[in-house]
Parts: C-alpha cells; sequence; structure tokens
C-alpha cells in the first residue's frame, strides 16, 4: 500500500488493490495525523467500526482539514454533503472516501444557526459544487466562495429552505 | 348572409393579395365552421374521422417517473400497444394525447401547461398513476401539485402506483371508447 | 460563426426523465454545457421526517424506478446500522439475489433506452424482451412489477416461493445466451461502434476529481467496486469479478456494464446455492436510539449512500440520500465539452440517467 503521497493528482499505479483485508492500521494513522496536524481544531476522532471513522472538526479549519485528507491521507472521493438542522446549531456532515486505503470518513462540522456558513470544498473535490448548491438549497447553508451558488432543485424565485425544521409545507 | 361573411367579390378583386387571402380565410371559416355547409359535410364525415383518429392515437413521449417505464415496457414486444395504433412521437406538435406519467412538482408545471398548449386540437389527455391523479405517496409534499387535473383538464384516468402496462393499454381502449362516442363532428364540434 | 445556446430538455427524446441541458454550441462543436435539474423534486428528504420508518421503505423505492430493490435496501441498511438490528443470514442472501436480479434488470433497461437513442431498434425490442424474465421473476417474488416494497429493516418480507431458486437459475441460464447474442448484435453494429468508441473521454483524474461513481468510474479505470472494496451483506462470500474497462469512453462503459450483467448472473446462482435455512426477518424495534446510521451500497448507476439522523422516536430526524446520478450529471459539462451536438446522445445515454433518484 503506498503511503498517502500525492493522492490528489492520483496517477495510474496509485490506485491499486491492497492485498490486505479492510481496516488495517491506515485508521489510526488518518486519525493520527489529524490530530497532530489541527490538535486545536479536530476532535472526537474514532473508529466508529472497521473501514468507518468519524472527527469532528471546527469550521475555521474545515479547508485545510479538507486539502491535508486529499493530499496527504490519500481521501480522493468526496461522497456525500449533508446538512443537518439541530435545535442549537447547523451540522455539516462530509462523508469521505479513500479509494486506495478503502476507508471512509465521516468529518462533522459545525456552524451557529445566525450564521449558517462553512468553508466549500469544491477547490478540493470538483464533485463538491452540485452537492454544496443542494445544501444550500434545500438547507440554507452559505458555502462561502463556491463558484456557483444558487439554487439546484428549487425553482429559482423561491424563498424557503424546506428541510429546516422550522419551515412548514 | 349575415355581416360577418366579410366584404364582397367586388371589393375582394380590388384587394391586394395578402388581404385577399385574409378575406379567403375569413370566408372558408364561415362556410365550413358556422354555416348550415359545415354542419352537412361533418354528419357525412364524422365517423369516418373518428375512426381514423381513435385508431392512430399519438401519445406526447414524456417520461417522467416510474410510469414512464411501463409505458415504454408497453411499447415493447411483450405487451405491443403498437397494434392498437398507439404509437409515441417525440414532439408535441405531432401529438393527440398528452400522457402524464408521474407527479408534476411546481417547477414542472408551466413546462408541462406549455406542452400541453402546444398540441393541436383535438387533444387528449390522460393521467396514469397516483402522482398524475393525486400526488400519491408524494401528496403532502411542498413542491408537488397535488393532482396533474388542477391546470390540464383531463380525460381518463388510470389509477395504479406505478400502472401497469395491461392497465395502460385499457386506459387507451377506454379512450378509444370515449372518442367514439362523441358525436360531434371535427368541424363545427370545437 | 456564433456561438448559440440550445436546450434540449426537459421534453426531449435523449433525456430519459425529466431535466434540461442546456449545451452552447459553436457551429456543431459544444464548447458550454450546463445540466439543469430539479423538475422532479418531490422533497422526499422532508417527506421522510414525517413517517415512521416501515413507512419509508416504499418511498425509498420510488427514488430510483429503474432499480428500486437496491434503493429500499440502502434503507434498510441504514437503519439497521442505527438500531443495531442483525439480519438474519437467509435474508441476507435473498437479499443479495434480489439485488443482482435488480442490477441485470436496471442494466437492460439502459441497454434499452441506449439503443433506442443510437437507432438500433432490434436492441430496444430484444432487451424489453429479456428484462421481462427477470421482472417476472421478481413480480412471483413480490407480486409487483416496478416497486417492489420487500425489504424489511430487519430482513425481508417474506420467504421464497417455491421453486424460485430454479427458475432463477434457468433464467441467469438463458439470460447468458442473451449476452452473447448482445454482444455479437450491438459490437458487430457499425454505427453502433462508430458512435461509441471515442466518444465522451473522461479521464481517470477528472473521473476521480468530480466524483463520478459506478460503472462511469470503473470504465474510466479505477478498480473499486463496493460490493469489493466496502463489502456489506453476504458479498464476501461471492465469487465475482469487478469488470472495469480503461478506453474511458462511451464503448467502455457499455463494455463495463455488459460484463457487469455477466458477473450478476454467476452471484446470482451462488447466491441461491449456498443460501441456508432458516428465518428470514428478525423483528425490528419500533424506535430508533438516537445517534446516526450510514449505509452504503452499490448501485446499478454507482455508489449510493445513506445518512440517517435518530432522535429516540419513530421517525426519522433527519435522512440524507446520496444520489449516484447527481454528482455523475455534475460531471456532463467536462465529458461533453469538445464533441459534436450529435454526440449528446450517445454520452448523457451512456451515464444511465435516473432522474427519480436525482431530484429526489
Amino acid at each position: 500500500m503506498s503511503e498517502g503521497g500525492n493522492a490528489g493528482r492520483v496517477t495510474g499505479a496509485s490506485i491499486e488493490r491492497a492485498p490486505s483485508k479492510v481496516g488495517d492500521d491506515s485508521e489510526f494513522r488518518v486519525l493520527r495525523t489529524l490530530a497532530e496536524r489541527f490538535p486545536r481544531t479536530v476532535s472526537e476522532g474514532t473508529q466508529v467500526r472497521p473501514g468507518l471513522l468519524r472527527a469532528t472538526v471546527e469550521r475555521s479549519d474545515l479547508f485545510g482539514v479538507c486539502r491535508v485528507l486529499r493530499d496527504e491521507l490519500g481521501f480522493e472521493h468526496l461522497s456525500m454533503i449533508s446538512a443537518v438542522d439541530y435545535e442549537d446549531r447547523f451540522e455539516v456532515v462530509y462523508h469521505i472516501t479513500s479509494y486506495q486505503h478503502r476507508l471512509f470518513l465521516e468529518l462533522i462540522t459545525a456552524t451557529p444557526k445566525d450564521d449558517p456558513s462553512v468553508d466549500s470544498i469544491s477547490s478540493v473535490w470538483g464533485g463538491a459544487n452540485w452537492q454544496e448548491r443542494e445544501a444550500y438549497d434545500l438547507m440554507g447553508v452559505v458555502f462561502r466562495s463556491d463558484p456557483k451558488l444558487e439554487r439546484i432543485l428549487l425553482p429559482k424565485d423561491v424563498l424557503y429552505h424546506p428541510l429546516r425544521k422550522d419551515f412548514r409545507g | 348572409m349575415n355581416d360577418k361573411a366579410g366584404p364582397s367579390l367586388g371589393q375582394a378583386i380590388m384587394f391586394r393579395s395578402k388581404d385577399f387571402l385574409k378575406w379567403s380565410d375569413d370566408a372558408l371559416e364561415y362556410l365550413l365552421r358556422r354555416s348550415p355547409v359545415g354542419g352537412g359535410i361533418d354528419y357525412l364525415t364524422k365517423d369516418f374521422f373518428n375512426w381514423a383518429t381513435r385508431n392512430s392515437l399519438y401519445f406526447l413521449h414524456f417520461g417522467i417517473m416510474c410510469c414512464a417505464l411501463e409505458m415504454a415496457v408497453a411499447s415493447a414486444p411483450r405487451f405491443d400497444q403498437q397494434r392498437f395504433g398507439i404509437i409515441p412521437r417525440s414532439s408535441p406538435r405531432q401529438c393527440d394525447i398528452l400522457l402524464v406519467n408521474g407527479p408534476v412538482t411546481k417547477k414542472l408545471k408551466p413546462a408541462l401547461r406549455r406542452l400541453y398548449d402546444q398540441m393541436p386540437e383535438p387533444k387528449w389527455v390522460v393521467a396514469m398513476g397516483e402522482c398524475a391523479i393525486s400526488g400519491g405517496p408524494f401528496y403532502d409534499s411542498y413542491s408537488m401539485v397535488p393532482g396533474v387535473d388542477r391546470f390540464i383538464p383531463v380525460d381518463v384516468y388510470i389509477p395504479g402506483c406505478p400502472a401497469r402496462p395491461e392497465a395502460l393499454i385499457d386506459g387507451f381502449l377506454k379512450l378509444q371508447k370515449l372518442i367514439k362516442e362523441d358525436k360531434r363532428g371535427l368541424l363545427t364540434g370545437r | 460563426m456564433a456561438e448559440m445556446w440550445i436546450n434540449m430538455g426537459p421534453q426531449h427524446p435523449m433525456t430519459h426523465g425529466l431535466w434540461n441541458l442546456r449545451v452552447k454550441v459553436d457551429g456543431e462543436t459544444i464548447v458550454d454545457a450546463e445540466p439543469e435539474v430539479g423538475y422532479l423534486h418531490r422533497g422526499i428528504e422532508k417527506l421522510c421526517e414525517g413517517r415512521t420508518y416501515p413507512q419509508i421503505i416504499p418511498i425509498a423505492d420510488r427514488l430510483c424506478y429503474g432499480s428500486s430493490m437496491t434503493w429500499s435496501h440502502a434503507y434498510c441498511l441504514t437503519v439497521e446500522d442505527l438500531m443495531g438490528v442483525e439480519v438474519p443470514e437467509r435474508a441476507e442472501y435473498i437479499r443479495v439475489m434480489t439485488i443482482e436480479m435488480q442490477r441485470i434488470a436496471s442494466h437492460l433497461m439502459w441497454l434499452a433506452a441506449y439503443a433506442g437513442d443510437l437507432g438500433l431498434s432490434v436492441g430496444f425490442t430484444y432487451t424489453m424482451r429479456d428484462r421481462e424474465v427477470f421482472v417476472d421473476l421478481l413480480q412471483g417474488l413480490t407480486g409487483s412489477r416496478l416497486t417492489y416494497n420487500y425489504p424489511r429493516i430487519g430482513g425481508v418480507a417474506h420467504d421464497l416461493p417455491p421453486d424460485f431458486g430454479r427458475d432463477a437459475i434457468r433464467a441467469t441460464r438463458y439470460m447468458e445466451k442473451r449476452l452473447k447474442e448482445y454482444e455479437d448484435l450491438f459490437e458487430g453494429s457499425k454505427i453502433f461502434m462508430m458512435r461509441n468508441v471515442d466518444v465522451g473521454v473522461l479521464s481517470k483524474e477528472d473521473a476521480i476529481n468530480l466524483g463520478v461513481t459506478g460503472p462511469s468510474l470503473r470504465a474510466s479505470g479505477v478498480d473499486y467496486d463496493l460490493r469489493k472494496d466496502m463489502p456489506y451483506s453476504v458479498y464476501p462470500e461471492m465469487d465475482f469479478r469487478v469488470a472495469t474497462h480503461s478506453d474511458c469512453d462511451c464503448y467502455a462503459r457499455y463494455r463495463v456494464r455488459m460484463d457487469e450483467m455477466w458477473e450478476s448472473c454467476r452471484i446470482i446462482r451462488q447466491a441461491i446455492e449456498k443460501m441456508p435455512k432458516g428465518r428470514w426477518r428478525v423483528v425490528a424495534p419500533r424506535n430508533a436510539p438516537v445517534g446516526t446510521g450510514v449505509g452504503r451500497v452499490e448501485d446499478p448507476r454507482g455508489e449510493a449512500v445513506m445518512y440517517v439522523v435518530g432522535d429516540g422516536t419513530d421517525r426519522p430526524y433527519r435522512l440524507k440520500i446520496r444520489s449516484p446520478i447527481f454528482v455523475t450529471v455534475s460531471a456532463a459539462p467536462k465529458i461533453l465539452v469538445g464533441y459534436k451536438l450529435a454526440d449528446v446522445v450517445a454520452i448523457m445515454g451512456g451515464l444511465d440517467m435516473c432522474i427519480g433518484e436525482n431530484d429526489r
């Protein structure tokens, strides 16, 4: 298994089927690296089950963490961005996949109710753009410096964000 | 003759060609649609045109959701609805039937209304599946129009979620019956 | 020559669903493209917050009507992860078998639409005829043709009918014969090959960066299949090969899907042979605990992920659905630019659009 390296610029040889079974020490390497590089903002790094990790990050360091994840830790693919409306905060949950280490990381960041905004990561993973637009459209979370942040599923002229808990259809 | 017949023949000779065309259009319109001549032609030909219409029903190839797959299956070899002359066409200008086979959202509503308006008369609307009839499993959603008959007149409802291909064919046969019982002629009826 | 925007959709024979592709053309060459989706947005994620957990299964079926079994399975996996329910082994085998049948039916539906797009009417009629074999099997099992409502939280709804295994094995043997015929039919057609080979090239780097998953990713040379790499259910027990292709074009996508159908036939037979006796369902709790659950499956169209937040009641607090096609379509401008307007049909058809899951 290759040791991270230039995972963002994947070449033909870097994604190869690792011979070992799912879940080896690369999980702990990911959590350790995140905790060492971002000691103040990354917390609660846990292994939920083999292959699935979970970590919490403060929104100020989200972009940096994502860069490190892609460039150094080999997470090439952003699976899903989901925004959840809790009573006191919005949570934006990123599910990120590593093809080469066969890992799945749940990265949770919280944003306050009165300023629901996080940094856009569509310059890290190109596939994030539409998912950010969707989260903005349905939940009203603003992704700062997203290249094209506008409504995607609902018509352009509606005013509400339907997935918020205070919205009654 | 009443005044609506347009200008007299003497005036027509002095017209330029554009005005003459308009005059002849008006005269034909009067002759065929409002005078007894049109009614007579209708009386003689309506059975024939009715027969031709109901046996060549062209529906709009417009898939929305689950029922669109059953619409495709109905055209496929097993069910073969083309033996009844029911053929999908891709342009609304060539169609008789608007087959609404799925939920209509608020974003789709103007587009669907426009498709309906683009179709030439005579035209019919078939609402296929629960979603098109009443909203189906999504009846209480914020972005749905609960039932296509809120903004388009529907002739045949085909229940089912999704409606089976047999049900679709049965719905078209019902529509054929509806057209057969329609005694209005093509010229004066509409 | 002046550039201009062309709308292809929402009603267009190319779309196979309800979306709008705006392409900017310079003469015949595409210089820019912009997909516009949302015409089928039913607000499923909001609806689910008002339904109890078992009530959501029929709605999950209607997410993607082409492969409803995989979506309701994905939903059940997610809620089982949240509730901590252990599924009996027989149910897992039944699920794997039905999912693979659904995969074949979905790919055949895609092949029929694709053949119809590219002008091969014979391909359309042949594939639709043979899709009925698997639709009939699933209908005999579940009673419905398209939306099955068969998986349950904690198992499946009921056991297999008698002689189902024999019929299913017979169907796979029939299908393998037919697949050979399709390969001769499609690859022997000069028009089909000319419209596919070297059209719609999506490089490996772009495919990974843009989040393309499923057959389109494997056609770009990435050997990644969730059934193999992050196995769920009883896929580790199955012996199958991940279909990949390194040509990155429309032909590669066609080839990957054909190979997947071969492998699915093998998986169905193995699942039937290895299927143990026993219970097929356990009773799941009514209320979910406070917490989150996540489930990922390999849909016929790519990676389907669901994320559920439970708050201790019998309804989910939030259910987020990741649609593979939603992300794949966002990569469409990257694939389309530089090709001719007539290639749009082949390129977008080759991605296997399913708008139901795309818009949710």
